[in-house]
């Protein structure tokens, strides 16, 4: 069913249509085509025999022109890249420095809070505040408070 | 026209002929055996070759409080040629360093291209030389140890001098792990003295130096050096120690040695007071000993808690007389009344009932006589004489602590082992060590089962009497089970004999004598008070395990 229908629509295709009803049409405008075409036809071929035509100093040359212009990119590249790493380096190394700041001055912090927390300190600062010593720390024993519950 | 001989064309070839070789032979040797030195010359302009210094490993105590770090500190260094005004560059530095202008100035003109100012300056005082901008003056940074607690713990943990070597204490002991192996940064730098990050680029890493985790409890430390303080300042004594030791162990929990110094001016301190006396000063503990003698006695069935002597004030030794402390007679007394009140002629009756042998075997075991092998620098052995040099009386004297000495923390260790059962442990200071490959945690090392449990049972009931109802009451604490016994002794002089009125006085104690976790021991050195210095040594312990009660929220175990 469907390889009929695909039968039936390429015999309708107008290109089919139009040359098996006019059979002797198409050479008269391929002729007019190719005229209209020869001007531009004749200058590539003009251009190609003129590359193959052209010696040898001359392909050199433009070979040479293309390879000092891939040369002048890629270097043009790696100076970019290597510049782009030198500042990259230098962005690295304030980070670095701002790093081992950052840890010294935790570190001194570490020292002044351990200063702070000194039991030593604590009782000279209290004992300026007026504070004294507990003579007798009175304890609740566990058991009797278990034996009531 | 005048035309060149071509003679002189071909001389004047040769010279350029000749020339050019030269010339090529000398690029040729630069290039080849001359091309190393260039090389390096070139690179010496551009290359950095740096120490990274390792960081010092940290000192905790053992809940973890910083006892002693290491912090870069800014110096301040000046380049006096670049300095616009000396004299008020001099003026603003002596305000804010609190000097004199006047050291400065001349320092500014001694003619040197490069000084320090001053070295390890203080944040707040670096700050406001920053913000003053002076030409020709800057900071570099510097290590400095710092010890947060100042003056607390400073003989436990000795000090590290300006060259960063650690000299005593856990810092001499163990200097060579704490400070690390240094790193290396070769490195290509540009004209800003900046690194370059396309270039050579050697590095070695740094490794650092390893964190301490120690025994020692800051707050039972403080506490120690607090009481030791106060018995001195009292008794205007020559030198003092305390100990505190976990006796389940061995761990020292506290160590004060008097007199003492700030780990930070150490330039100024006494150098006598740099001496741990805690480990290194030996001394002939007196009655302290009559425990250890009595523990012998108990151990080897010599004698029984109620076996009885008639004490008439003396006792005769080796043809020699041997009193009592005030030369008072008892009459009869048992040997738990001997510890109770600290009789001379009952332990002298003892140790002859023991024997020399024994009793300087018990001595050995004990630990006394030879290095306890404490993590801490400078321990000294004290001095148990072999038995061939022992007189007669010896066995009489040594009996009740005289003529045998010993250092405060061997004492400590053979009551921490009265205290434990018998085990006789090897003390440490060290908890933890940590590094790269993790935490190493120290192991108690037991030395030697030195008396029975059975016999440690009786010995802790006999000192639990002496401090309920004898001569150590004043140490009793309301609540709790406390054990001890006081200590006299006699000093000797450079000549051997006695001194008069001069005095050790000591007390050893353990608590709660039904469970002992902690022993402390006291000592002081010629007290003001002469026989009545165990007093103050007793109040000082009782200061001490009052507060290490409650902060290790001890229950009681007897109704107050």
């Amino acid at each position: 069913m469907i390889a009929s229908q695909a039968v039936r629509l390429v015999s309708a295709s107008p290109r089919n249509r139009a040359s098996s009803r006019v059979p002797h049409a198409a050479p008269a405008r391929r002729s007019a085509r190719e005229q209209r075409s020869r001007p531009a036809l004749l200058g590539r071929t003009h251009a190609v025999a003129a590359v193959r035509g052209a010696s040898w100093d001359l392909r050199i040359f433009g070979a040479a022109i293309a390879a000092i212009v891939f040369c002048f990119a890629l270097a043009l590249v790696y100076v970019s890249q290597t510049t782009a790493l030198s500042v990259a380096g230098y962005d690295v190394q304030q980070l670095a420095a701002q790093r081992d700041e950052l840890r010294r001055q935790n570190s001194l912090l570490e020292v002044q809070s351990a200063r702070l927390d000194s039991p030593a300190r604590i009782a000279t600062d209290a004992q300026r505040l007026g504070m004294v010593r507990a003579r007798y720390v009175p304890v609740i024993p566990a058991q009797p408070l278990i034996a009531k519950r | 026209m005048q035309t060149v001989r071509p003679r002189r064309l071909r001389l004047l070839f040769a010279l350029f002929a000749v020339a050019s070789l030269v010339l090529a032979g000398r690029l040729a040797y630069w290039q080849t055996f001359g091309r190393a030195e260039l090389l390096a010359r070139a690179t010496d302009q551009v290359r950095s070759d740096l120490v990274v210094a390792a960081h010092r490993g940290v000192i905790r105590d053992r809940s973890g409080a910083i006892l002693a770090t290491t912090v870069e500190l800014r110096s301040l260094y000046a380049l006096p040629k670049r300095i616009p005004d000396k004299d008020k560059a001099a003026r603003d530095l002596g305000v804010l360093l609190g000097r004199d202008p006047g050291p400065i100035r001349a320092a500014f003109d001694s003619g040197a291209e490069w000084l320090y100012v001053q070295r390890w300056l203080p944040e707040a005082t670096a700050n406001a030389i920053a913000a003053l901008n002076i030409p020709g003056l800057g900071f570099q940074n510097e290590p400095k140890r710092l010890y947060p607690n100042d003056a607390i713990g400073a003989s436990v943990l000795g000090f590290v001098n300006d060259n960063g070597d650690g000299v005593t204490g856990i810092e001499g002991y163990y200097d060579a792990q704490l400070r690390g192996t240094d790193g290396r940064l070769v490195v290509e730098r540009d004209p800003a003295n900046r690194d370059l990050a396309v270039g050579l680029r050697e590095a070695v890493a740094p490794r650092n130096g390893v964190d301490l985790t120690l025994t020692i409890d800051l707050v039972a430390q403080t506490a120690a050096e607090r009481e030791l303080a106060a018995a001195m300042k009292k008794e205007h004594a020559t030198s003092g120690s305390v100990l505190v030791v976990d006796p389940t162990d061995g761990s020292i929990r506290a160590l004060a040695s008097a007199p003492t110094y700030d780990p930070a001016a150490v330039r100024v301190a006494d150098p006598e007071a740099l001496r741990d006396r805690a480990i290194a000063w030996p001394y002939e503990p007196g009655s302290t000993m009559k425990a250890v003698t009595i523990a012998a006695a108990l151990n080897e069935k010599v004698v029984k808690p109620t076996d009885w002597y008639n004490d008439v004030g003396y006792t005769v030794v080796g043809g020699r007389r041997l009193n009592n402390a005030l030369g008072k007679a008892y009459g009869p007394t048992t040997v738990t009344g001997i510890l109770e009140r600290s009789l001379n002629a009952g332990a002298a009756w003892v140790g002859q009932k023991l024997g020399a042998q024994r009793l300087s075997d018990y001595f050995l075991r004990f630990g006394f006589g030879k290095p306890t092998g404490v993590d801490l620098a400078g321990e000294v052995t004290g001095t148990v004489r072999p038995l061939a040099e022992w007189y007669p009386v010896d066995v009489g004297t040594a009996s009740f602590g005289q003529g045998v000495s010993v250092s405060p923390l061997q004492l400590a260790m053979a009551y921490a082992a009265l205290a434990n059962g018998g085990t006789l442990f090897r003390p440490y200071v060290v908890a933890s060590r940590r590094d790269a490959d993790g935490e190493h945690r120290t192991a108690p090392v037991a030395v030697d089962q030195v008396v029975t449990p059975e016999t440690a049972a009786m010995l802790r009931d006999m000192l639990l009497a002496t401090v309920d109802d004898g001569i150590a009451h004043n140490a009793s604490i309301a609540g709790f089970s406390i054990a001890g016994k006081t200590g006299t002794a006699q000093i000797a002089g450079p000549d051997g004999s006695y001194v008069d009125d001069q005095y050790v006085s000591s007390f050893a104690g353990f608590f709660p004598a039904d469970d002992p976790k902690y022993v402390v021991l006291v000592v002081l050195e010629k007290p003001e008070s002469r026989l009545l210095g165990t007093v103050t040594a007793t109040d000082a312990f009782k200061g001490i395990a009052q507060d290490i009660l409650r902060y290790a929220r001890i229950q009681p175990d007897r109704r107050p």
